[in-house]
C-alpha cells in the first residue's frame, strides 16, 4: 500500500498538481497509514529523488521545485499536527535576500523545502542589510545564515555575503555561525560561493535543504 | 565595406562574409562609459543612445540596444517605482499587481508610443536609427506574454497564480499581457528596431516541465509570434537553456534565430536548428568576470569551433554584468573577432 502511495504522490509532484498530491495523502491517512510514515517514507524521499533525478539527467525544473516545496511543506505541516509523539525541530536558520535584491522566489522555495524537513526558518524577507542577518542569527541563536541573491551585484557586491563574513569575523562569531549562499549567479559560476567567502552553496532548493541538514548535524556534534 | 547588418544577414542566410556576427550586450556599461550614476543615465534616451554608439566604436561588436532596463515594461503598465543601484541593473520595486483583485483593473495603454514612460526610449531609438539605421542591427528587448506577469507581480506570486490559482484569472492576465506585448513590439518596430529579442524563460524546460511547456507555454508562444510575425525575432529564454524546446518552437512558429544559454551545448543547438535558422552561441558572462585572458581566449575558441562549422552562427553574450572588468570585455571581443574570421574570404 505504501508503494502505491509513493508512486501516486510522486506522479502528482511531477505533474506539479498540488491538489492531487494532498488528496493522495489524505486518502492514505484514511486507509490507516501513519502520519510519520507519510512524512519520512513518502514526502522526504520524494524530495531526495528530485536531486537524484537531476544527476541522472531527468528534468527537474523551477516549477517542480516550487510546487514540491509548497506541497511538501503543506503536507508535513498537516502531518506534524497528527504525530503521536511531538517532534523536535532539527535546528534553526535565518534566511533572506541580500541587500538590494527583491527576488523572493528562490528563497521561498528554499524555505518550503527546509520547513518540510522540520527545520525552523526565520525569514528576514528581501533586501536585507548585512547587519540584520548577523543580529538576527545572534538573537535567534541560529548557527546558519542563508543568503539568496539573484543578481551579480547583490551576490558579490560589498553589502552581501562578503559583508556578513566581515561582521561575523569582527564579532568573533565565525565558529558559531556559518554562511550559505545560493541563487542564479552561483549557478553560472560554481566557484562564486568561495569568492564571496561563504561556507557552502547549493544549486537548488532540495539540495539546499540537504546542505543545511548536514551542516546542522555537524554543529550538533 | 561590410557592415554589421551585412554580416548578420549573411549569417542568417548562410552566405559568405568576413566573419561571424558578434552581439555584445552592453547595457549597464553605458553609465560607466559616460561617468554617470545609473539613475541619471537611464533617465535620458539621448544618453543611452550616445553610450551605445560609443561602446560600439570602442569594442567593435555588431549590435546596439534600445533597452534601458527590463523594468521599463512594468513602468509602461503603471509601475511607479524602480530600484536603482550604483553597481548593478535597475529592478522593479513596486509591483503593479499586489493582489489577485487588481488583475481585472490592469490597464493596457492604448498607444504605447504616446506613453510617458516610452518618451525617452523613443528618443533613444530615434537617435540610433538616424546614426546607424540599416548599418548596425538595432535591438529591442520584449518580454513574452507568459513571462510579463513576473514583472507585474513578482515571479513567486506569478508562479503561485499560474500553477495554483484560478485559471480564469490567469487567462485574463495573460490576455492583457498579450495585448500589451503586441503593442510594444509594434512601438519598437515603428521606432526603428530591427531585432526583437523575445524573452521567455517559460519557454525553457529549466523553468517548467516539458508537459507544461507543450500544453501551456507553446500555445502562447505561437499566439505571440503569429501576432507579430517572425521578422527579426530572436528566441531567448532569459539565459535559461533552450536546446530541448528548439524543435517544437521552430516547427510551430518558424522563428529563425535561437539565442542559446551558456548551459546549452552549442554543437547540439546548431544540429537541432539544423540549417533552418541562425544559432547564437552565448558565453557565460558571469564566469567571465574572473576569467584570465587565456581562459577567455580558450573558451571563445571552443565555442566558435563548435558553432561556426554549421554555417549559420552568431557569437553572443548575455546581459553583461557591470562587474566585468573592461580588459575582459576587450579580451572577449578580441578573441571573438579573431576566431570568428572566415578564413576563405579574408585570405
Ligand atoms: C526568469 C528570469 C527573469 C524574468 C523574471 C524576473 C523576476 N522578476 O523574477 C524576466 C525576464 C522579467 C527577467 C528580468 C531581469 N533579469 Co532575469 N532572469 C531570469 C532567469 C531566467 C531565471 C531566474 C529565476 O526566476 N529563477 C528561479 C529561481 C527559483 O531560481 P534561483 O533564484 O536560482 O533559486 C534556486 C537556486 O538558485 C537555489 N537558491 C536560491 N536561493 C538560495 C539561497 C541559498 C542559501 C541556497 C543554498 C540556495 C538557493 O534554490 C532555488 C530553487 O531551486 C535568470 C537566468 C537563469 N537561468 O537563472 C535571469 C537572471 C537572474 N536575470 C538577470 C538580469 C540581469 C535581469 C534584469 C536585471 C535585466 C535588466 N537589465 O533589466 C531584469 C530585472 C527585472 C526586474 N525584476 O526588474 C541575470 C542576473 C545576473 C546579473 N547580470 O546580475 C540572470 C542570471 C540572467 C543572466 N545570466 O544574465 N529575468
Amino acid at each position: 500500500m505504501l508503494n502505491e502511495l509513493i508512486t501516486k504522490y510522486n506522479e502528482a509532484l511531477i505533474d506539479t498538481d498540488r491538489e492531487r498530491a494532498l488528496n493522495v495523502v489524505r486518502a492514505a491517512l484514511d486507509d490507516g497509514i501513519s502520519p510519520e510514515a507519510i512524512v519520512f517514507e513518502v514526502v522526504l524521499p520524494a524530495m531526495d529523488r528530485m536531486i537524484m533525478s537531476v544527476s541522472e539527467g531527468f528534468e527537474a525544473n523551477v516549477a517542480q521545485h516550487f510546487i514540491t516545496a509548497q506541497i511538501s511543506n503543506a503536507v508535513t505541516n498537516e502531518m506534524l499536527e497528527r504525530f503521536t509523539a511531538p517532534t523536535e525541530t532539527r535546528g534553526r536558520i535565518v534566511i533572506g535576500n541580500s541587500q538590494g535584491d527583491l527576488h523572493a522566489l528562490g528563497k521561498r522555495i528554499v524555505i518550503g523545502c527546509l520547513r518540510a524537513r522540520m527545520i525552523e526558518v526565520i525569514d528576514l524577507g528581501t533586501n536585507v542589510p548585512p547587519e540584520k542577518f548577523v543580529s538576527a542569527a545572534v538573537k535567534h541563536d541560529a548557527p546558519i545564515i542563508a543568503i539568496s541573491s539573484m543578481m551579480v551585484h547583490t551576490a558579490r557586491g560589498p553589502n552581501g555575503a562578503l559583508k556578513v563574513r566581515e561582521l561575523l569575523h569582527a564579532h568573533g562569531l565565525e565558529d558559531r555561525i556559518k554562511i550559505i549562499v545560493g541563487g542564479a549567479p552561483y549557478r553560472f559560476d560554481h566557484t562564486l560561493w568561495q569568492t564571496v567567502k561563504a561556507d557552502g552553496w547549493a544549486e537548488n532548493a532540495v539540495a539546499a535543504a540537504r546542505l543545511v541538514e548536514d551542516m546542522l548535524s555537524e554543529v550538533a556534534r | 565595406m561590410i557592415t554589421s547588418m551585412d554580416r548578420l544577414v549573411a549569417a542568417i542566410r548562410g552566405e559568405p562574409s568576413d566573419r561571424i556576427p558578434i552581439f555584445c550586450n552592453l547595457i549597464d556599461q553605458g553609465a560607466i562609459e559616460l561617468g554617470l550614476e545609473p539613475e541619471e543615465y537611464f533617465s535620458r534616451g539621448d544618453l543611452v543612445a550616445e553610450a551605445q554608439l560609443r561602446l560600439r566604436e570602442k569594442y567593435g561588436h555588431d549590435n546596439v540596444w534600445s533597452l534601458f532596463y527590463v523594468g521599463k515594461e512594468a513602468e509602461l503598465l503603471g509601475c511607479q517605482k524602480i530600484k536603482f543601484a550604483s553597481d548593478g541593473p535597475p529592478n522593479v520595486e513596486d509591483f503593479v499587481i499586489r493582489s489577485w483583485a487588481q488583475i481585472p483593473e490592469l490597464k493596457v495603454p492604448a498607444d504605447i508610443t504616446q506613453h510617458e514612460a516610452f518618451t525617452e526610449t523613443a528618443r533613444c531609438l530615434e537617435i540610433l536609427k538616424r546614426e546607424i539605421g540599416g548599418k548596425v542591427p538595432l535591438c529591442a528587448y520584449i518580454t513574452s506574454t507568459m513571462t510579463l506577469p513576473a514583472l507585474l507581480m513578482g515571479m513567486d506570486r506569478w508562479m503561485e497564480l499560474l500553477f495554483l490559482g484560478p485559471p480564469d484569472l490567469t487567462q485574463l492576465l495573460l490576455e492583457k499581457c498579450h495585448e500589451f506585448f503586441v503593442k510594444e513590439v509594434a512601438a519598437y518596430r515603428a521606432g526603428g528596431a530591427d531585432v526583437i529579442v523575445y524573452s521567455n524563460p517559460f519557454g525553457s524546460v529549466d523553468f517548467v516541465p516539458m508537459s507544461f511547456f507543450l500544453e501551456r507555454s507553446l500555445p502562447w508562444i505561437e499566439r505571440d509570434i503569429a501576432a507579430i510575425g517572425t521578422e527579426g525575432v530572436v528566441y531567448y529564454c532569459g539565459m535559461a537553456s533552450l536546446n530541448r524546446t528548439i524543435p517544437k518552437v521552430l516547427e510551430r512558429t518558424g522563428i529563425g534565430v535561437y539565442y542559446l544559454s551558456p548551459m546549452d551545448d552549442i554543437t547540439q543547438g546548431t544540429a537541432l536548428v539544423g540549417g533552418r535558422g541562425l544559432t547564437c552561441g552565448v558565453v557565460n558572462d558571469i564566469a567571465l568576470i574572473d576569467w584570465t585572458p587565456e581562459e577567455i581566449d580558450h573558451e571563445v575558441a571552443r565555442m566558435i569551433a563548435a558553432g561556426k562549422p554549421s554555417g549559420k552562427f552568431l557569437f553572443g553574450t548575455g546581459v553583461m554584468p557591470r562587474a566585468i572588468p573592461e580588459r575582459n570585455i576587450r579580451a572577449l571581443m578580441d578573441a571573438a573577432l579573431r576566431h570568428g574570421r572566415h578564413e576563405a574570404l579574408t585570405a
